[in-house]
């Protein structure tokens, strides 16, 4: 098997007394879809966050591409190619599209000032042919003027505008109509053949089955579950969310 | 899509179901116009609901109505003199729209600055002492840097132990209002023997109808445009008042997007305050002459399209909001209304802008 793009080894978080994650390890396999499940309270953001680069870890150890990442923050990720879309907060409503995309990485001349023809040109090919959205009248249009799929496709389209290389998607569905949320989950699939890495986190099992080649499934800080979709039903897998350990081996049990 | 023409690209990611959210439409970069008129047309649509636009048709109104009174009785409501041009118009409007474009861009990532009054006598009390004993440079150098002083100082508070800025600058405010009497005792600085005619030049220059203050603010305003709407920082601004997690997620640092909000802050505030002192030739430490600039300089913001919440506003909507206040007040005391009157209908023109940029604010989602 290759080496997985990121390897992580034993992350422990404590806040104070409480442990919030308790020595989870695993691996993301290049151009693999991850699903992190678990119910709320799981562990979920808080792994996010530390695969994002935004909260240091207590202990543990990130390896990328088989080497290993000795001190990971935010300009570690961002330059590995780390792109997290976070549940509703990916973008800045107030700004429009071509602002939101080119956001941390204007185009610009020598004194820093923006060449706003440029990026808007840009963008509107990049909502062309990145991903094609309906709806959209002008790239100089206000994020709060889109509806959440749109603004999600938006988010897609500037992560894969970018080249990213791991794309962590934190509830995208949650806000989504049910036709965007078919599209979204389509784009996911699609991003595989971009050789893009993508973890979905979510507690919507049904929309992690779909798509996931592999599922992770978190509970009260530790990782109980980590199968290939061949290898598991959506049963087992709420079984998982629901119950935690002690759900697996009933339903496991249940089985025989 | 099948039938697409040969040698087009095709998107990388495509949705086949044929949703009504996202599916293959008109390609984008073939419809934006470019002529000129189709431009501005375009532009006009997108910044509708922004504030800047709205406001200034309320300045012009207001303009027109003032004009027009005034033709008709120069001396009931003398506001085409000369005198009141340039002694009162261009005297106050620069003073608080540079002060209204500090207070503005705080405001857009998402702070504020309540010891901006205490921070105008510190400042010009600095400025007043090094000019006297160093010089007119020096006491310019001193002020703006003294301004930008107060302004770190107050943003460390904010930005490392997250304090609600509202409380840090508030408890801050009281602070500088005693640490002016602290550096200069309780008697009043006074500009005396560095008053000269260079100082009176570059800060109070009466040209017949206008002041060097007005080209100051011209100055300044186009600086704060180009930084505000132009420069990769001020797009960082606007990134960190809106929505600071998705900023942070891109990798933009917050905290030091803050605190060059704060210096920027400090710096014009430091400039205004040079203005002032140069006006009024002395600064009483712990006065109350420059306490109101706090208020009326957020307000300044906020009638201009400022969002108190963050991310949202522009220079020139902030400039022509501290306009239409001054403009406001001297229209009252032009009509010689009484004195408390004045501050009552200053009051209700704050609240009605707000409303009315709540309004368009809902219009433009």
């Amino acid at each position: 098997m290759s080496t997985p793009l990121l390897r992580v080894q034993g992350v422990t978080k404590k806040y104070g007394p409480n442990t919030v994650l308790n020595d989870v390890s695993f691996e993301i396999g290049k151009s693999e879809v991850v699903g992190l499940l678990g119910d709320n309270g799981a562990g979920k953001s808080t792994l996010v966050k530390i695969m994002s680069g935004v909260v240091d870890a207590t202990a543990g150890e990130f390896f990328w591409d088989g080497t290993k990442i000795e001190n990971i923050n935010r300009e570690k990720t961002e330059e590995l190619g780390v792109e997290t879309i976070f549940q509703d907060s990916a973008l800045v409503p107030q700004m429009s599209i071509t602002r939101n995309i080119f956001m941390g990485r204007e185009i610009t001349n020598k004194l820093g000032l923006m060449k706003i023809k440029e990026m808007d040109a840009i963008t509107a090919d990049v909502l062309d042919s990145v991903v094609t959205i309906e709806g959209i009248k002008s790239p100089k249009q206000l994020v709060s003027s889109l509806s959440g799929g749109q603004a999600q496709a938006v988010a897609i389209a500037r992560a894969v505008h970018f080249k990213r290389s791991l794309l962590i998607l934190d509830e995208p569905t949650s806000a989504l109509a049910v036709r965007a949320t078919e599209a979204l989950l389509d784009y996911l699939r699609q991003l595989k053949g971009e050789g893009v890495s993508s973890v979905l986190v979510t507690h919507n099992l049904h929309h992690a089955y779909q798509v996931c080649d592999r599922h992770i499934v978190m509970n009260h800080g530790r990782k109980i579950l980590d199968v290939r979709k061949e290898d598991t039903t959506v049963e087992e897998l709420t079984a998982a969310v629901v119950g935690g350990a002690e759900g697996i081996r009933r339903y496991r049990e249940g089985k025989k | 899509m099948s039938n697409r023409p040969p040698g087009e690209k095709k998107p990388v990611l495509q949705a086949p179901l044929a949703t009504e959210a996202i599916t293959q439409v008109k390609r984008l970069s073939d419809k934006q116009p470019t002529t000129f008129i189709g431009r501005m047309k375009n532009e006009l649509q997108f910044i509708r609901g922004r504030g800047a636009f709205e406001i200034s048709i309320v300045l012009a109104v207001l303009l027109i109505g003032y004009i027009v009174a005034s033709v008709i009785s120069p001396t009931g409501f003398a506001f085409l003199n000369p005198n009141n041009l340039s002694g009162v118009i261009s005297q106050s409007i620069p003073v608080l729209a540079i002060l209204g474009l500090a207070a503005g861009i705080l405001m857009i990532a998402g702070e504020f600055d309540l010891s901006l009054g205490p921070a105008i006598t510190f400042n010009a009390i600095v400025f007043i002492k090094f000019s006297e004993s160093f010089g007119l440079a020096a006491g310019i150098i001193g002020g703006i840097l003294s301004g930008v002083f107060i302004a770190l100082v107050n943003g460390s508070i904010v930005v490392f132990t997250r304090i609600p800025s509202f409380i840090a600058t508030l408890g801050m405010s009281f602070f500088w209002a005693g640490a002016s009497i602290f550096v200069n005792g309780t008697t009043p600085a006074i500009l005396t023997k560095s008053r000269d005619e260079v100082m009176v030049f570059l800060f109070a220059q009466d040209f017949g109808s206008f002041r060097s203050q007005l080209v100051w603010l011209l100055i300044l305003g186009v600086l704060a445009w180009f930084f505000l709407h132009r420069h990769k920082l001020g797009n960082h601004i606007f990134a960190v008042g809106g929505n600071e997690s998705a900023a942070e997620a891109i990798s933009i640092n917050s905290k030091k997007i803050k605190l060059i909000a704060f210096a920027t802050f400090g710096g014009l505030v430091g400039f205004a305050s040079i203005l002032i002192a140069v006006r009024t030739s002395s600064m009483q430490p712990g006065g109350s002459a420059t306490q109101d600039f706090t208020l009326f300089a957020i307000a300044a913001a906020v009638v201009g399209g400022t969002s108190l919440n963050g991310g949202r506003g522009s220079v020139i909507g902030i400039i022509v909001g501290a306009a239409l206040i001054e403009l406001i007040r001297n229209g009252l005391l032009l009509a010689k209304a009484p004195g408390f009157y004045i501050t009552l209908f200053v009051g209700i023109t704050i609240v009605i802008a707000s409303i009315f940029n709540k309004v368009m604010e809902g219009k433009a989602r």
